[in-house]
């Protein structure tokens, strides 16, 4: 990507129609400021009946984040501006009983950023792991 | 004593006696003309001696003569009164004459005349005239009458000569006296002056026998110092810790200290008056030809020739090879002339091997920095496409899957394109290839894009074409992501990074030096720039101004590339209200590559 970096905000409401028609569907927050990974990763959920909503930094996350009932955050670490360590530590202050799953595609995050959120995996591990892992902290026993 | 005190303590030497025996001389002339009076005086007394005499005789002729007449009455008798008579006044003159000033004598002359005048009248006179006249003349009281007379003259006489005797032997005293006055005054005189010249010269002999001594003291003090200035000298020289080996104004080895012998192979009688050629072989690491010896460049440019580039090894005795860096400066006399030529010079195996160390240690630790960029760049496009195909197994329309499928291909050439270039910075050509810059510093801003991304700079590119030069590709990357993470660590967050390339022509410089074609890479940014008195540090190994992080030997290690590359780089920084700094790198074409960089 050559050019200026431009910080872009993008709200992505769900529009599939197929998860607005379940009624205990939950509603998760991702944040990512790679764009095709975030669009992939949104319609991911969705097939597995999710309602996403989308950010692609920290600060569009956080926005949404409160103005929004997210019941989990699925949040990426490395982020120009604020990376996802700040980003897990703010949405804790603000409502700190929503569970916040952090992806990284670097091993050997610090504990300070470990500790913060819920669980940690890497990106790499593969869609049936994140969609367990997700599926874990929202509901132990709904498996999509 | 300096040259014109001895001049003069020979003068004195010289003249003293002269001086001396001219006194002397002196004193002796004065001496002889005393005598000499006193001898004219004598001789007077003997005239008047003398001449007394003749009157006494003449006046006896007188006498006997007229006595003869008187006894004979013959005229012939009378002859010899007649002579003497003729000649008496004017021997009684004569007499007086020489009777000089002397009042007494001219007395008793005058009453000798006297005297003798009465008996001629009284007596001599009518005597002759008796006799002549036939008469008698034996009558006893006219010839004692005449007697008395006589006897008068006769002792006026012996008066006068017994005084002129009398006066003669005093004289002639006197002159004994002064000649004896004369003998002792010459011996005391002779005594006196030889001591003086004795003593004099002896003196002024100490007085260059002490100076001629001193000297031969200072000389054998200062022979003493120089040895010891030449010991101590040589001490230094043997412990010096490079090898030291002179050489004369021809190059024939002259002194090795012991380092050199150790390092050469070669022992100091064996090597010495050899030509340094033949001692010092050195060629050069790549060529493996024969090298000029600075000893030779110093004779050829007659200057100090300073540590050759680092490729030089030594041949030692036994064939053994030894990596060496010497230098070689000309040895001048006081008047500036070359008198000889000093090698120095020294074994820096241990050192090439650290700085290869260094330097791999460098490449590795650019790789790692780029660790968060294969991270992200590898899994990210991986974790998508990984997504995807758990999407497309699942229940994916046809429609969705080729769209899913699409998706899947953009990421994976990203993947594609990062772990090339990744490669790219670890395999490395054995001979340069045709790089194109623009392709290269692309392919690095996209490596880097997430480390920019986080530090928050902008960047911008100026590359219109492609721009193609012969070089190590790896190796060439290695300087620009140094470059470019320097660059974006110093523009800091909001700062913006400009990467340009642009060709150069062939041409004449500045400074009137020819050109190469190639190119120039040039990376600038906003950053607060670098204070001058840092500025000539940054090309050093270990010079870091990032404290901890910095490992100090991005520039070193990219500056040896780039001389490798027989290019050139170049760094303008301005701190104030201007602030930035410009990283320029030239390329060139067509390069003579340097073996081993700097």
């Amino acid at each position: 990507m050559k050019g200026t970096f431009v910080y872009s905000r993008v709200i992505l409401r769900s529009d599939t129609g197929q998860n607005s028609m379940k009624p205990n569907s939950h509603l998760v927050l991702v944040v990512d400021d790679e764009q095709i990974g975030l669009e992939v990763r949104k319609i991911l959920l969705e097939r597995s009946g999710y309602r996403v909503l989308t950010a692609s930094d920290g600060p569009a996350g956080l926005e949404i984040f409160s103005a929004e009932p997210v019941e989990a955050v699925v949040l990426d670490y490395s982020m120009p501006g604020m990376h996802g360590g700040e980003v897990a530590a703010r949405m804790r202050q603000a409502k700190p009983q929503v569970p916040i799953l952090l992806l990284s595609a670097y091993i050997g995050l610090s504990a300070e950023v470990t500790s913060v959120v819920d669980l940690y995996m890497t990106k790499g591990e593969g869609a049936p792991v994140l969609l367990e892992k997700l599926g874990s902290l929202l509901d132990p026993i709904s498996i999509p | 004593m300096n040259l014109s005190q001895f001049k003069t303590i020979l003068r004195q030497v010289f003249l003293l006696p002269v001086v001396a025996l001219l006194v002397v001389a002196g004193a002796l002339y004065v001496q002889i003309r005393g005598a000499n009076v006193t001898v004219n005086l004598i001789q007077d007394s003997d005239a008047r001696i003398s001449q007394a005499t003749l009157v006494s005789k003449l006046i006896v002729d007188e006498e006997s003569g007229l006595r003869g007449y008187e006894t004979t009455g013959d005229s012939r008798f009378l002859q010899p009164y007649a002579d003497a008579e003729s000649r008496l006044q004017k021997e009684i003159q004569n007499l007086d004459q020489v009777a000089g000033g002397d009042a007494d004598q001219k007395h008793d002359i005058a009453d000798l005349r006297d005297e003798h005048q009465t008996w001629r009248d009284a007596f001599a006179l009518p005597i002759i005239a008796t006799v002549r006249g036939g008469g008698q003349t034996n009558d006893v009281d006219l010839n004692l009458h005449g007697k008395v007379l006589m006897d008068a003259v006769r002792h006026d006489l012996t008066d006068i000569i017994q005084k002129a005797e009398a006066n003669r032997a005093r004289r002639i005293a006197r002159w004994h006296r002064q000649v004896r006055t004369m003998l002792m005054g010459l011996l005391v005189l002779a005594l006196g002056m030889g001591i003086l010249i004795g003593l004099f010269t002896r003196s002024r002999l100490h007085a260059v026998s002490d100076a001629y001594q001193s000297s031969l003291d200072i000389l054998s003090r200062r022979a003493e110092e120089l040895f010891q200035s030449e010991q101590q000298l040589r001490t230094t020289l043997d412990s010096i810790g490079d090898g030291v080996i002179t050489c004369d104004a021809e190059g024939l080895v002259q002194l090795m200290n012991p380092v050199a012998r150790e390092l050469t192979g070669w022992s100091q009688t064996e090597a010495n008056g050899r030509p340094l050629e033949e001692v010092f072989r050195i060629i050069n690491e790549t060529t493996r030809e024969p090298m000029e010896t600075p000893v030779a460049k110093v004779k050829r440019l007659d200057k100090t020739v300073g540590m050759a580039s680092h490729h030089t090894i030594l041949l030692r005795k036994d064939g053994t090879e030894m990596d060496i860096s010497d230098s070689g400066a000309p040895i001048r006399d006081k008047k500036g002339e070359t008198s000889g030529i000093v090698l120095v010079f020294r074994d820096i195996t241990m050192e090439r091997k650290t700085q290869e160390a260094l330097m791999a240690n460098e490449k590795l630790a650019v790789a790692g920095r780029l660790a968060a960029t294969i991270a992200h760049e590898i899994h990210n496009p991986l974790d998508s496409v990984s997504n995807l195909l758990y999407l497309m197994r699942n229940g994916a329309s046809q429609e969705e899957s080729s769209r899913f499928m699409d998706m899947a291909e953009q990421e994976l050439a990203r993947v594609t394109q990062i772990s090339r270039a990744m490669l790219g910075l670890y395999r490395e050509s054995k001979a340069p290839v045709v790089v194109d810059l623009k392709e290269m510093l692309e392919e690095i801003l996209l490596l880097m894009e997430r480390r920019l991304n986080d530090l928050g700079v902008t960047v911008s590119t100026e590359m219109p074409k492609p721009v193609e030069v012969a070089a190590f590709p790896a190796e060439l990357r290695q300087v620009f992501t140094n470059l470019v993470t320097n660059a974006a660590e110093a523009a800091g967050t909001g700062g913006a990074v400009k990467v340009s390339v642009a060709p150069r022509c062939a041409g004449i410089d500045a400074i009137g030096q020819k050109q190469q074609p190639g190119a120039t890479v040039t990376i600038a940014d906003n950053g607060p720039g670098i204070p001058d008195d840092i500025q000539p540090h940054l090309f050093q190994p270990f010079f870091t101004t990032k404290g901890e992080h910095g490992t100090g030997l991005g520039l070193w290690v990219s500056r040896g590339i780039v001389n490798k590359h027989g290019g050139a780089i170049a760094l303008n920084s301005v701190t104030g209200t201007a602030h930035g700094t410009i990283v320029s790198v030239f390329l060139a074409t067509n390069p003579t590559i340097n073996a081993g960089g700097d």
